[in-house]
């Protein structure tokens, strides 16, 4: 298990999808808010609550080719499911890399971007558990629809179609601030559906 | 001493029927070339033999055992197959490392690439070599796993003959340790191993 | 391992065929007099509700097409007999029409009704998301070139899709209270006049024909369509 985790973040590193990156992903589609919508520091606040998620769903959506594809295409998952027998270690693994390189960057800059955006300190504390337990979420999806879609052709927008409708739920309750307990509900969903579908997914490709 | 048995396997692909009726018996020290044409299923018949492929008829045994019930089976093999397992984007050093952590083995990489007369490759992208030298990189992998059985699809496509010459060397010197190795292959290589199946 | 369709299924549905068309037409001249002759208009919205005769069967049909496709989807798993993933992937292209005409008349509808053609109201929002959920079952299938592996996976998309159809649903309803307090549920009229309840019976067993015709022919096409790549295989 955590020589898979190694293997994944080492992975990660040498690909250059380093913490910056990522991070500098997150501020740059956050400044296009006062670009577009003005200065206006109210309206700004309530965008800021919106195009967040935006961020996060792009940033673990266009990545999503590197959690199952890229291995799968170069021939390393074979050599990977050979050395684990247990097809769940994988994928945990792959939830635990994805998470930290696209999604916890987010979190390490937020305090900076809310700051950017006058949100208040109590919003700020409730934006990051959305932001956080909807993160989880939203990974498990991405992983399961990865294993699915392996041998699929013209993959991201393929990807894209399949799983932003299952996005939805987490978007419109990650906007709302006192939900946290609903999203967290929903990444547990997901989080059981997502291993018993990565793991057929995974199945069937390798065979 | 090492046995490898494969019983009346047959092995359907959706509805086609790819391996028929397949019996072999290899024992250690042996090479078997499995050769056939494009889509005969030399390809399935390795996948099934790395447990890969679990839905099959018939029976591979490993020392007696049924390989899909002997939890230390993974261990005993080795599997090359034809995509290289290499990163393009990664240098050939981070490739190996990469390697060192699945396998979790320590490997002295230079002297390895060095069976290969490559050493002075690897700090460079795997994906500026050629094939060929691709392909010899993913046959390094044959050293990191201390194993019984080497299961080689399509070896010696891409390869020079310098590099056969050194790929064949290898299978020798696997074969005197006492280990089995499995070849598919589309050319023919009888001149250097005798014993072959069609199929 | 080698499952195949039997003959006799084969069978029940090239002659049923001719039978269901003339049943539809029957039932489509009768539902169609019914719902804009023989009915009154209602007092508020006046005739352009006769809409609701095509939207509202649809509109079910279209949740009962997405219910066989996963139950097909799950039997499927079950017994791995392929005339179910046949009958999925026939059904998935039906559903998403469905879908697409319960999307368009109830834009229709709410034009006169709400004076705008898109009001982002609960049903007709869950309905789009369910449009494209039948997309993604749909590109995701003809995605894979290897048919035998893409009808197990898009079987597994299919329940996933299903699992997610209440959770999409309930979302959806909660963000709608949240944006719209006062919800305009015109679409969902509490108590219908029974002049109006006999022409919505026979739109609704109509539409039902409807379904079905469509269902066997595309059947059919699938059937005919898997001999054809046997055939190549073959040869």
């Amino acid at each position: 298990m955590f020589a898979l985790l190694k293997r994944d973040l080492y992975l990660a590193l040498y690909s250059s999808s380093s913490f910056f990156y990522t991070s500098s992903f997150f501020v740059l589609v956050l400044i296009i808010l006062p670009f577009l919508f003005g200065t206006n520091d109210v309206q700004l606040q309530v965008l800021f609550k919106g195009i967040i998620w935006i961020g996060l769903s792009l940033s673990i959506l266009l990545t999503m080719e590197r959690i199952f594809n890229a291995d799968y295409e170069d021939g390393n998952l074979d050599i990977i499911i050979q050395r684990n027998p247990s097809l769940e270690t994988i994928i945990i693994s792959k939830y635990i890399t994805h998470w930290i390189v696209y999604c916890l960057p987010l979190f390490i800059i937020l305090p900076i971007l809310s700051f950017l955006f006058y949100v208040s300190l109590d919003s700020f504390f409730l934006i990051f558990l959305n932001l956080f337990f909807g993160s989880l979420g939203m990974v498990f999806i991405v992983t399961f629809v990865s294993a699915l879609t392996l041998g699929a052709k013209r993959t991201i927008f393929l990807k894209a179609v399949i799983v932003i409708p299952l996005f939805v739920p987490f978007l419109i309750f990650g906007t709302n601030l006192e939900s946290w307990p609903i999203l967290l509900a929903l990444s547990m969903m997901s989080f059981v559906l997502s291993m018993y579908v990565s793991a057929y997914g995974l199945r069937l490709y390798v065979e | 001493m090492n046995e490898l048995k494969i019983e009346d396997l047959t092995c359907y692909r959706g509805d086609n029927l790819v391996l028929k009726d397949l019996n072999t018996k290899l024992k250690s020290g042996e090479t078997l070339v499995i050769r056939g044409s494009n889509g005969s299923g030399k390809t399935t018949l390795l996948r099934v033999l790395s447990n890969f492929i679990k839905s099959y008829n018939g029976k591979i045994l490993f020392n007696d055992h049924n390989v899909l019930e002997d939890a230390n089976y993974r261990n005993c093999f080795n599997f090359v197959g034809q995509k290289n397992s290499l990163k393009d984007n990664l240098s050939v050093k981070n490739n190996l490392k990469l390697w060192e952590i699945i396998y979790q083995k320590n490997i002295y990489y230079s002297k390895l690439l060095e069976d290969f007369h490559m050493s002075h490759l690897v700090e460079r992208d795997v994906g500026s070599l050629s094939d060929g030298q691709k392909k010899c990189i993913s046959l390094l992998r044959l050293n990191f796993t201390e194993s019984k059985i080497w299961y080689l699809d399509e070896p010696f496509v891409f390869l020079d003959e310098e590099n056969s010459q050194i790929l064949i060397q290898k299978i020798k010197n696997f074969n005197t340790n006492n280990g089995i190795v499995i070849i598919t292959s589309n050319i023919n290589l009888q001149n250097t191993f005798t014993n072959e199946i069609k199929i | 391992m080698n499952l195949r369709l039997t003959n006799k299924q084969i069978n029940i549905i090239e002659k049923a065929n001719p039978f269901l068309i003339v049943s539809t037409v029957v039932a489509f001249t009768f539902g169609l007099y019914f719902s804009l002759l023989q009915s009154p208009p209602d007092y508020i919205q006046g005739d352009s509700m006769r809409i609701m005769y095509i939207h509202v069967p649809s509109a079910w049909f279209a949740l009962l097409a997405y219910t066989i496709l996963a139950g097909s989807s799950v039997l499927w798993f079950i017994t791995r007999n392929p005339i179910f993933s046949i009958i999925a992937r026939s059904i998935a292209q039906i559903g998403m029409i469905f879908t697409l005409i319960s999307l368009v008349t109830g834009s229709i509808w709410g034009k006169p009704t709400w004076g705008v053609w898109w009001v982002w109201d609960a049903r007709l929002t869950s309905m789009l998301l369910l449009f494209f959920l039948y997309l993604a079952y749909i590109f995701l299938w003809q995605s894979i070139t290897n048919k035998d592996l893409a009808s197990k996976i898009s079987a597994a998309l299919a329940i996933v899709g299903f699992v997610n159809i209440p959770i999409i649903k309930f979302s959806v309803d909660w963000w709608n209270t949240l944006h719209q307090p006062a919800t305009i549920s015109k679409l969902s009229s509490p108590s219908i006049d029974i002049s109006m309840m006999v022409p919505l019976f026979i739109m609704t067993l109509a539409t039902f024909l409807f379904l079905i015709t469509v269902f066997f022919i595309r059947l059919r096409i699938e059937i005919l369509d898997n001999k054809i790549l046997r055939i190549r295989e073959v040869k």
